[in-house]
């Protein structure tokens, strides 16, 4: 990348911090508890145990090939066209994500907060955003991560605490869930959340020090899966497993049914729309900003910038594909859990064969000498 | 030549997200929008009015079992809601009461927006009334709409009332010029008064859901005037209103569920004489303990109390010694002990656990929930012979300023 190597490490955890937190804070108390009744929090907790891995895998990566990203490593470490036939389904696999992204926005907007506003509207005005802000190089894109992080981690604290008032600790005993099959596809469903840390092979080329990123992606994840599971905990212990099976987005009602004392605010819906709307934007600014960048790569250009109108159009038809709601959230899942074998999976058989490489060649340099 | 073209970039950016961003199509002036401040729910008489065509045709919908209803509805009128520091006088009346007939809440609203001019808008509805009879039909036929529509807020107040929902839907209470706005602080701050559990239709729903738990509800009663009194609590079995308990009740019930703000006061016996004294408990605190007692459920209450001694009924004594206060308060665990037991049998009689003790097996002992309960249904039965012990344990404190 032409740019200077200017990001720090705080930055890069912010980046990772809002990259996570998004869209799927919404419904991530219904997937955990579906999978999990009153194990909601240890099924979460388990998902982030699993993105921390795949986290963990493609940071190694990164380190070890401080100058490139995935798009370009994979080419060394696979080869020339198998390592482009593979980064091919990465980028389109990122193009989804970005639609279903936007289009899950679109839903929550047009069901709870702006009823007479075409979904179309909606969708297409966040990707615009998302469009315009990819434009810029990369350091502008850290800055406005690390802008936003503070607006986003505040309210949603104060959402937990306030609303802990109407808890009931009952509700999240017993601490394990019964089914275990329903459990693992939970932690599944949870830990494809995640998968926006994939941003992360994109920033390392740019870091001041590479060497520092395993630290920057634990803080990271840290930071986002925490407040993951404090939300958990918390929508669960106010309404319980049975209510939440019955609500689309727990943490919205949750921000629904906490108000601040005396008075001041009856309901903080208002609020958490606002900081979700942010977080929004921020994880669409990262996928797609993935995306356009990867396509960048495996094309050798030079610029980015015209690539990103260009890519806007495929995106909202990706978009506007799902018919319903109901329909959303079964593809929402399914390509979540499908989208492991390639943020998790592909990282980690890259990681394998990169090893493997960097071993035989110690050994013939050693039988060389 | 490249300058120029960026800025009518610009200016065609600006163009196009400004009335993209502003969401002009839900911009809507406020007093366009008939703003619904409190809803009553009536069964409909059997000499009810015709409900006419608006959200079916005629023999073309399979009409539902359940009787029709009839909703009594609070419209705030713009411009005469008073706004900050209440202002005397004025004599207009700040609300409109609507009355419309449905077979179900969304139909009756719907049929109420066929009357109206201006738009419906239920996100300052505080409060939702309704009638003994129709809660004793059920509410799940309610919550549906209510849990769907975005607007409703889940703080909601949800009560029972004695008298028919439309009468309190025309009350004006002399303490606040809107009607609503009273009936709605008066479930509050009785809560915060500690005269009532924290009761909001977003924990009913919760409590209703929940596989070992049945809810409760304010159940009001109107008294001369327009005064409104909290009656006691109706309970319910599954969505079904099955009963009322009396006002001191609410008392007993909130040291139970472990409510740590105490406000009610009882007449307690002085032993070995025939006075009385009041002992108002402060606070509370509520152990509960389940095991499994020869195979079946067993449930401990330990309750303790921090009571005072707000005043005693006859002259003739005088409370002087120590002893006296530790024999009063022996006195009164006994009957507190003694009014949980009568709750408890007399909600066992109609399988309701409003308690929560199902709730404590399911967490405590998942294996045998698991293995023997499992769902509401048959919790239901089990909860009817559940054993129990009681032991009450008070501690009076303070008797206030006077020393005799």
């Amino acid at each position: 990348m032409g740019d200077p190597k200017e990001i720090t490490t705080l930055q890069t955890s912010t980046i990772l911090i809002s990259t996570i937190i998004g869209v799927g804070v919404l419904p991530l108390p219904l997937f955990a508890v579906r999978a999990g009744d009153t194990g909601a929090p240890l099924v979460t907790l388990s998902g982030i145990a699993l993105a921390a891995i795949g986290l963990f895998i493609i940071t190694v990566l990164g380190m070890r090939h401080p100058e490139k990203t995935i798009i370009t490593y994979s080419q060394e470490i696979l080869g020339k066209w198998m390592g482009r036939f593979c980064s091919l389904f990465v980028i389109f696999f990122f193009l989804i994500l970005t639609g279903l992204a936007s289009r899950e926005f679109g839903e929550v907007v047009v069901s709870a907060v702006l009823r007479e506003t075409p979904l179309e509207v909606t969708v297409i005005v966040m990707l615009l955003l998302a469009c315009l802000s990819c434009r810029n190089n990369i350091n502008v894109f850290s800055y406005i991560h690390n802008f936003y992080v503070p607006m986003i981690l505040a309210p949603a604290m104060i959402v937990v605490v306030l609303s802990l008032k109407n808890a009931n600790v009952l509700y999240l005993r017993p601490l394990i869930g019964t089914n275990f099959y329903d459990m693992f596809t939970g932690m599944l469903t949870i830990s494809a959340l995640f998968q926006g840390t994939f941003i992360i092979t994109m920033i390392i080329p740019s870091m001041k020090t590479p060497n520092k990123a395993l630290k920057a992606s634990f803080w990271g994840i840290s930071i986002s899966g925490g407040l993951y599971l404090l939300l958990v905990i918390a929508t669960v212990a106010v309404f319980g497993p049975e209510e939440i099976k019955q609500i689309f987005w727990p943490t919205l009602e949750l921000a629904r049914t906490t108000t601040v004392p005396g008075n001041i605010l009856q309901r903080l819906d208002v609020i958490f729309l606002a900081v979700w709307v942010t977080a929004v934007f921020t994880t669409l600014f990262s996928s797609y900003f993935f995306t356009i960048h990867s396509i960048k790569e495996i094309c050798h250009l030079k610029d980015h910038k015209m690539l990103s109108y260009f890519i806007l159009p495929f995106v909202f038809i990706l978009a506007m594909v799902p018919k319903d709601i109901l329909q959303l959230y079964e593809v929402i899942q399914y390509v979540g859990r499908a989208g492991l074998l390639i943020t998790i999976f592909y990282p980690g058989s890259l990681l394998l064969i990169d090893f493997i490489k960097g071993w035989r060649k110690k050994k013939s340099v050693s039988q060389q000498l | 030549m490249f300058h120029n073209n960026c800025k009518l970039r610009l200016i065609i950016l600006f163009f196009l997200l400004f009335p993209l961003l502003s969401g002009c199509w839900d911009s809507q002036e406020i007093e366009q929008r008939a703003t619904v401040l409190a809803i009553g729910i009536d069964v409909v008489d059997s000499k009810a009015p015709k409900e006419d065509e608006i959200s079916h045709l005629k023999n073309q919908f399979p009409i539902p079992n359940e009787q029709m209803i009839k909703l009594t509805a609070q419209i705030a009128i713009p411009g005469r809601i008073p706004l900050g520091p209440e202002q005397t006088g004025g004599a207009e009346k700040p609300v409109l009461v609507m009355e419309v007939v449905g077979h179900t809440l969304d139909d009756a609203i719907l049929n109420l927006q066929q009357e109206l001019a201006d738009k419906l808008f239920l996100g300052h509805l505080r409060i939702i009334v309704l009638n003994e009879k129709i809660a004793k039909r059920g509410t799940q036929r309610f919550n549906d709409f209510l849990k769907r529509n975005p607007e409703i807020r889940r703080t909601a107040s949800l009560v029972v009332s004695k008298e028919p929902a439309a009468k309190y839907m025309k009350l004006s209470p002399e303490l606040e010029r809107v009607p609503s706005l009273y009936l709605a602080d008066m479930v509050d701050n009785l809560t915060a008064l500690g005269k009532f559990p924290p009761s909001f239709i977003g924990l009913f729903w919760a409590i209703l859901s929940s596989k070992g738990q049945d809810p409760i509800l304010p159940y009001l009663a109107l008294k001369k005037g327009s005064n409104i009194q909290l009656n006691g609590f109706a309970y319910f079995h599954g969505d079904r209103m099955v009963g009322k308990t009396s006002p001191s009740e609410i008392g007993v019930y909130m040291s139970i569920i472990g409510i740590k703000k105490g406000g009610y006061g009882a007449f307690t016996k002085i032993p070995g004489k025939e006075e009385m004294v009041l002992v108002r408990a402060v606070s509370r605190n509520t152990k509960i303990k389940v095991r499994i007692k020869d195979g079946n459920p067993h449930v401990d209450i330990k309750v303790r109390y921090e009571s005072e001694i707000d005043e005693k009924y006859s002259p003739t004594i005088s409370l002087l010694k120590s002893k006296m206060i530790r024999d009063i308060d022996k006195q009164a665990s006994k009957d507190t002990a003694k009014s949980i037991r009568d709750l408890i049998k007399k909600t066992q009689k109609t399988k309701s656990d409003i308690f929560g003790f199902g709730e404590h097996f399911r967490a405590k002992l998942p294996s045998y929930w698991n293995g023997k309960i499992k769902t509401k249904e048959n919790w239901d039965r089990f909860y009817k012979d559940l054993t129990f012990d009681v032991h009450v344990e008070t501690n009076i404190h303070r008797v206030g300023m006077k020393a005799k």
